[in-house]
């Protein structure tokens, strides 16, 4: 049973005011006890208790700055909670960059190999899904030129198609369905609503409401690190739009989610 | 003892990913060199001829011992200085697959330390060769008590890797403290200079409780002068790689998981 619990989860972020401060700096600090750079906390996530269990597709909206992304990191584990308790059960897969973590110096078929051994891939089964990968991504004989010279939608196209091969048990994705340019979109779009079908369980974060509203059938809105409602896509996003002080898109009137929780 | 246990399984777990990284080092590494893995090796034979020209007329030195005595010393300082200065910067090479991935951060020194033996080895091998070549060996037996010490090495440097990846995420000094360092250390250690000049200066001890300097003796005993290094290096060096595994894995244990805020 896939499944992912948050129990009154904190989350403060501590950082200096000016810069990270280098050794010498802080053993004077140490020795005179007067900082001239003092750590800031800044609190991202407060109290923060939810269960997703096996089979829900949850949505995560809300403001820029509103902890959404950070509580997908805290969900995958790359954040550890400052307080409260996180409990998983199950393999967690997630996309939150695809532009990110490549090897400039090695090739897109190496870096293939790189990105699907971290994701759990063995030598031979990403041997099985090399071709696939390479031909989704649709860089043809620029498969073997170092990825520093890739531009960002190569980079892109590659990122997407090498997290989208994997085999997911929970999924969390963010912001990633506006990937390349408007035909790679579309074909990302269906890749990414199969990745979905194959995962128990699928957390995704991203501004786009119709996307949401599409692949959800339950939401989450938080708002200054808390969350503010948790319930059914349509009604949450309703509440949404109503707080924004801005009417619903034409389109959006009595659209239902196609997937049900 | 369970935490270090479920590091172990989840870094084992990921063994594809780290060994191909540090394939991928050495192909990019000698990639476009016609000289290939010779060309790591380049820079401690040119000091070593530099070096061998500039002594055999001040002091008299016999070549034949001081040669390969010399090129060992320049091998070894090259794998601790390479540890050292890619280990501080192997956890913010590693950042984009931190902030993505919450796996083992044991993985990125460990990809520094095992690119550091790679050279180490073939460094090593041309040793053998050049003293096999200038006087042959009286005990090749005793090359066999190279693998531990090999071990030993390779121990330390990781864990040298994961306390300066560490420090340096924390204190963006650290790598070039780290260089000044290894320059004072590198004129108290006989890499370049026989210890024997020490011992009869009166200055011995620097040689006797330098745990670099049993590092060294691990190395050149087995193959310049066909015997086991002593119980006093071989403690000492063993002691000193506990000590600096011991704070690894405590560093490890205590920050890894709040490491990503440090990036």
């Amino acid at each position: 049973m896939a499944s992912i619990e948050l129990e009154n989860v904190g989350l403060v972020f501590r950082v200096r005011r000016q810069r990270r401060i280098p050794l010498k700096e802080y053993v004077l600090q140490r020795m005179f006890r007067s900082s001239i750079n003092p750590i800031v906390e800044v609190r991202s996530l407060q109290n923060v208790s939810l269960r997703i269990g096996e089979g829900e597709r949850v949505g995560i909206i809300g403001h820029n700055g509103a902890g959404k992304s950070t509580l997908l990191k805290v969900l995958a584990g790359v954040y550890p909670p400052t307080s409260g308790r996180r409990t998983v059960e199950g393999a967690i897969s997630s996309v939150f960059d695809f532009a990110l973590g490549f090897e400039p110096h090695a090739s897109g078929r190496e870096n293939i190999r790189y990105r699907g051994y971290l994701q759990g891939e063995t030598p031979r089964s990403i041997r099985a899904k090399l071709d696939s990968i390479i031909e989704f991504s649709e860089l043809g004989e620029f498969i073997d030129t170092p990825v520093r010279f890739y531009s960002a939608g190569m980079r892109l196209r590659l990122g997407f198609s090498i997290a989208t091969a994997i085999e997911p048990e929970i999924l969390l994705v963010d912001e990633c369905l506006s990937a390349g340019d408007l035909a790679f979109r579309k074909k990302a779009q269906q890749r990414m609503r199969e990745t979905m079908d194959r995962a128990r369980l699928i957390v995704m974060v991203s501004h786009d409401l119709e996307v949401i509203r599409g692949f959800c059938g339950r939401v989450i809105w938080m708002e200054q690190g808390r969350i503010r409602q948790d319930g059914l896509a349509a009604d949450v996003i309703e509440a949404y739009w109503s707080s924004s002080g801005k009417s619903r898109p034409a389109s959006d009137a009595g659209t239902l989610p196609p997937r049900a929780a | 003892m369970a935490a270090i246990q479920e590091q172990l399984a989840a870094i084992w777990k990921l063994r594809y990913f780290w060994l191909s990284l540090v394939r991928m080092d050495l192909q990019t590494r000698y990639r476009q060199s016609w000289l290939g893995i010779g060309w790591s090796l380049l820079h401690p034979i040119a000091m070593t001829v530099v070096l061998c020209t500039v002594f055999h007329k001040l002091f008299g030195l016999d070549l034949r011992e001081y040669a390969p005595s010399i090129l060992a010393g320049l091998c070894f300082w090259n794998y601790l200085t390479t540890i050292t200065t890619q280990g501080c910067q192997c956890l913010l090479r590693g950042e984009p697959y931190i902030r993505q991935y919450p796996c083992p951060i044991a993985i990125y020194p460990l990809r520094v330390a095992l690119g550091g033996m790679f050279h180490l080895l073939v460094a090593l091998a041309v040793v053998i060769v050049l003293k096999w070549c200038l006087t042959g060996f009286g005990n090749p037996l005793a090359l066999f008590s190279l693998i531990p010490a090999l071990v030993l090495l390779f121990v330390f440097g990781w864990a040298l890797a994961v306390l300066a990846g560490f420090a340096n995420a924390c204190f963006p000094d650290t790598q070039h403290l780290c260089t000044v360092a290894l320059q004072i250390l590198f004129y108290t250690t006989p890499i370049i200079y026989p210890a024997a000049m020490l011992h009869a200066r009166g200055l011995g001890w620097i040689v006797t409780w330098n745990p670099l300097a049993a590092c060294l003796a691990l190395i050149r005993e087995p193959i310049l002068a066909g015997r086991v290094a002593s119980l006093h290096d071989l403690g000492l060096v063993a002691a000193t790689a506990t000590a600096a595994f011991g704070a690894a894995i405590v560093t490890l244990l205590r920050l890894q998981r709040t490491i990503v805020f440090r990036l």
